[in-house]
């Protein structure tokens, strides 16, 4: 995972219009994908995750746009693309999405072949006899038993995780670099889960595929990341590889995010919570947008947003914290026990 | 599937039954002049014999029995007053084609105009000004607020007032026949175009669609393969609500323009009060509605694979 | 602030709490101070007095095309109640030997008919038995709608009896049984209100049974169970919100399906008898002269009237529903 970069985002902007109104959802981002890694991108509900990752397809809803900022795909600028001919160049046969609900995201009234040949027959060029048997070849793949009777049948003849998979095989069909996966087990199944992320896994590695997840869920990430991105409040306040940020969080929101895993409560006390609510993107924030929320919040929070800090060449954080002139404020303590444990607890 | 349909067959049956029982018993607490020509100068003799020829003087339930009797031969009795003495059954038949021809062509025409208008309008609602769903809103809203009562005048009076086109229609006159056929598809067209709209943005928003669009399906593609199809599998249980908004209406549209079809036949027979000729009409009308909703429900069967799907075949 | 209800303490003291700690104006010296915490600000910028019933109003208001059919419409029923209490106002049926088929004129606002009834007091007195009509079949369907589909949902045992009675009388067109009762029964208003309350309330009855059944059986209705919260509150914070824009918008539509079908019942010959003027007994006396240049002011000033009534019910009950749309609450 050297400096090959294959997706680039400088500088993003994103705003809906909504009765009037204008909601700020992507506050200026910058994030670099490498070819063939991992990232996780996480945050609670609202922070903004789905709708970034929307815009390296084209995918925002009509009220939303991109209103500054880059996208660069293989050198591509993917800004400048507009109409649905332009980016059917890149949906799907260069970047494909799995989408959370596998219950709501396939066709009810077409037969499961049906759908996958749809992709098979846009990005393989392949046509009758042929698409067919590429379809049932996707379909072995992902781990679907006697695909030649499944291809006939309706997605309410199968099961939840069973049309998550059939979901992956219209993805992989597409034969895409890059693969979006926004949630795709939490719809799931714990037990289902570990087989859908796994399956993910097998397909990367056989496609050389770049993934990107998308999830509120610690432990998909723990199993599955390279690198992890924080997104809060439309921004990403801290990105480093798997472990930079699980042993050495810098950012206080990445601090409250891993004390909410239930898995450092302490017995006999209540478990950890982040008071007060995101804020509202409908209002301009100023400086950082965390602060509110945040018991080590600086005064210049309140005031400047601050800018990216080092940590360590592949890790950085969006807070004032890590200023030479802030007071030094250390991490929680169960935070800094994961370090010294040194293992991963979330698995 | 079969199975399904031999089940909803004899669900209608059954319903059927139900009805022709509780309208037939209705009908039976009239008061009993509706059954002769001339009852103010019939002496009670008179009117005692007559009944008892009809078989009116008998307790119910053998009345009944005798009314399926006949219904199952095809004999619907008597008509009192309306053409004296000949069956019902024949004055009937007569009426079907016209007033089938009719229906039907306007259901083709509200059809092939409704359906279109709707698309336009689902279209539309992706633009910035949205002129044309305005425009077919402000449309249905008129269509469906104004009683249908009100804009078939309305049609009548712009049709022959204005345009100069003949009140009367005859059959052999095609032209004659464009106010009425347009009356009655006008509510339809309205109706198909509503749902339509409603049903493709509906669709439009759901989940599948944003993956064909992510998988790299051209929007023309996504429109009529994925929107248009699925949006049009509810509209198919529409069309028996159609075929009875039709039916009723065609009972006021004949009248006015002097059709001669069932709709113009039950008018003229409740005016005149001949029962068993009002009687045999809205069995008639009942017997088409149940029919119509046996067909929806056969054609929702088959254009979606859900609905006949039970336990079995399934995983998991 | 004893007197305040839980929820505007809880405002009252946010907004002194964002006051003091979100005063922005540090000087650069500080910048690097810890700022002091207050948990309750981080709830500012999202937290929302969101009330139902305001919202709903609120975009119901928005609306002009819905203001002014509800004050053209109000305006409407107003009148025709208070018009024949006006001072002059003839007697409906009144009958100007000499002054038939007049134009409208100063005399007579609408002109008179072709026995000589003056069309002014006739069309209002028509509109207010129509509107009863209407009213009382809408009423009837709502009252017996929610009794029977409450019923129909809480008690089992009467499910499989009120489905299968459903399943039958729903194939039958509503116009028929309209039709075969006014057939069988003597004409007059109370038949017609009869014939069309029979079989209506049943889409009601069955639409209210659903959404009990669902109230029932809604998982976030069942969290609400479990949390304690009384049958009687789910059903008031949960279900009667959402059921009474849906029963308004039925109200606001029989409204003016029962004025119609008045019209067409009339023009059957199954209609209320002649002295009782109403807006089909016009329209159906009216439609004699359609195509008389001259005289078909008879035909149109019904038309006009019932058209103005019907469409203001129509795009009122629309636009409430609209309203009442949580969707729509955005902001």
């Amino acid at each position: 995972m050297a400096e090959d970069i294959i997706l680039s985002v400088h500088d993003l902007d994103v705003k809906f219009t909504l009765r009037g109104q204008t909601l700020h959802a992507i506050r200026g981002i910058s994030l670099d994908v490498y070819r063939g890694e991992s990232l996780a991108i996480v945050g609670e509900s609202g922070s903004g995750k789905s709708v970034f990752t929307k815009t390296f397809m084209g995918l925002l809803d009509a009220n939303g746009s991109i209103t500054g900022g880059s996208i660069r795909y293989e050198g591509q600028e993917l800004t400048q693309l507009k109409s649905d001919k332009d980016w059917r160049a890149i949906r799907g046969r260069e970047i494909a999405m799995v989408m959370q609900d596998p219950m709501t995201s396939l066709n009810p009234l077409k037969t499961i072949g049906a759908q996958i040949e749809e992709a098979v027959v846009l990005h393989q060029g392949l046509k009758g006899q042929q698409a067919r048997q590429a379809v049932l070849e996707v379909l072995e793949e992902v781990g679907i038993d006697d695909p030649q009777r499944r291809y006939r049948q309706y997605p309410h003849e199968f099961s939840g995780g069973m049309r998550q998979r059939v979901v992956i095989a219209i993805a992989v069909a597409c034969r895409p670099k890059i693969l979006i996966c926004d949630e795709p087990t939490t719809a799931l199944d714990v037990t289902i889960q570990a087989q859908i992320l796994q399956l993910i896994r097998e397909l990367q590695k056989k496609y050389d595929l770049t993934t990107i997840y998308i999830t509120h869920d610690l432990g998909v990430v723990a199993n599955v990341a390279d690198r992890i991105a924080v997104m809060y409040a439309g921004d990403i306040v801290e990105i480093g590889r798997c472990e930079e940020v699980f042993y050495d969080p810098r950012h206080p929101y990445t601090w409250a995010l891993l004390s909410s895993l239930p898995q450092l409560g302490v017995k006999g006390q209540p478990l950890y919570s982040i008071a007060g609510t995101p804020p509202n993107l409908f209002q301009e924030v100023k400086g950082d947008a965390f602060a509110p929320r945040n018991p080590q919040a600086l005064k210049i929070d309140f005031v400047e947003r601050p800018p990216y800090f080092d940590v360590t060449p592949s890790h950085r954080a969006r807070t004032w914290l890590l200023d030479p002139r802030a007071p030094k404020v250390e991490p929680p303590e169960h935070i800094r026990q994961l370090r010294k444990q040194g293992v991963n607890p979330y698995v | 599937m079969a199975k399904y349909i031999l089940k909803r067959l004899l669900r209608s049956l059954l319903t059927l039954f139900i009805i022709i029982t509780i309208v037939f018993s209705l009908l039976r607490l009239m008061p009993v002049e509706g059954y002769f020509q001339n009852y103010e100068k019939m002496t009670s003799t008179q009117v005692e014999l007559g009944l008892q020829k009809l078989g009116l003087d008998q307790p119910l339930p053998v009345q009944l029995l005798n009314f399926y009797k006949g219904l199952l031969q095809g004999d619907l009795g008597v008509s009192n007053k309306y053409h004296r003495n000949v069956p019902v059954l024949e004055i009937i038949a007569e009426k079907i084609p016209v007033s089938m021809s009719i229906g039907l062509t306007s259901l083709c025409i509200a059809l092939a105009v409704g359906l279109p208008l709707g698309i336009l309008m689902a279209r539309s609602t992706r633009t910035r000004l949205k002129i044309g769903d305005k425009l077919g809103t402000a449309f249905v809203v008129l269509i469906q607020a104004v009683p249908a009562a009100i804009y078939y005048l309305v049609i009548q009076f712009f049709g022959t007032s204005v345009l100069h086109m003949p009140l009367r229609v005859s059959m052999d006159q095609p032209v004659t026949l464009i106010l009425p056929v347009l009356s009655l598809a006008l509510g339809n067209i309205a109706y198909y175009a509503m749902w339509l709209r409603r049903y493709m943005v509906d669709e439009s928003n759901k989940d599948y669609v944003r993956l064909a669009r992510a998988k790299g399906v051209p929007a023309a593609d996504i429109s009529r393969k994925h929107i248009f199809r699925n949006a049009f599998v509810p509209l198919v249980q529409f069309i028996p609500t159609s075929v009875i908004l039709t039916l009723m209406g065609s009972l006021y549209v004949e009248s006015l323009y002097s059709i001669p079809g069932m709709g113009g036949l039950l008018v003229t027979v409740i005016q005149r009060q001949d029962n068993t000729v009002v009687q045999a009409l809205v069995l008639f009308y009942a017997a088409i509605s149940i029919l119509g909703l046996l067909v929806g429900d056969i054609l929702m069967a088959l254009v979606d694979p859900r609905i006949t799907f039970g336990k079995k075949g399934g995983a998991r | 602030m004893p007197s305040l209800r839980y929820k505007d303490r809880k405002t009252e003291a946010l907004s002194q709490s964002v006051g003091k700690t979100l005063s922005r104006d540090y000087k650069p010296e500080e910048y690097f101070e810890p700022a002091p915490y207050d948990p309750s600000a981080g709830e500012r910028g999202s937290y929302t007095n969101y009330s139902y019933w305001g919202s709903t109003l609120r975009a119901f208001f928005h609306n002009p095309v819905a203001v002014f059919f509800l004050v053209l419409l109000v305006g409407m029923v107003v009148f025709t109640i208070i018009e024949p209490l006006l001072p002059y106002a003839p007697e409906a049926n009144t009958i100007y030997k000499g002054d038939t088929n007049l134009a409208p004129c100063a005399q007579y606002w609408f002109g008179t008919n072709s026995i000589g009834q003056d069309l002014w007091s006739q069309i209002w007195s028509g509109t207010r038995t129509s509107l009863f009509i209407g009213f009382s079949v809408a009423l009837v369907e709502v009252v017996m709608g929610v009794i029977v589909g409450v019923l129909w949902g809480y008690v089992r045992k009467l499910d499989f009896l009120l489905t299968e009675l459903y399943n039958v009388f729903d194939n039958v067109p509503q116009t028929l049984v309209v039709i075969i009762i006014s057939y069988i029964l003597r004409p007059g208003v109370s038949t017609m209100i009869f014939a069309m309350c029979l079989t209506s309330w049943l889409a009601t009855a069955r639409f209210v049974r659903n959404q009990v059944v669902i109230i029932r059986d809604r998982d976030y209705n069942l969290a609400s169970r479990c949390l304690g919260t009384p049958a009687w509150r789910i059903m008031l914070k949960n279900l009667l919100p959402y059921l009474v824009s849906i029963l308004t918008l039925r109200m606001a539509l029989a409204i003016p399906a029962a004025i119609g079908n008045e019209v067409f019942i009339t023009y059957i010959g199954l209609g209320v008898p002649l002295e009782v003027p109403t807006l089909g007994n016009l329209i159906n006396s009216g439609q004699t002269f359609i195509n008389e240049p001259t005289l078909n002011y008879q035909l149109f000033l019904p038309v006009l009237i019932l058209s103005i009534v019907t469409i203001s019910f129509y795009v009122v009950g629309n636009a409430f529903a609209d309203a009442a749309d949580p969707k729509n609450h955005v902001n």
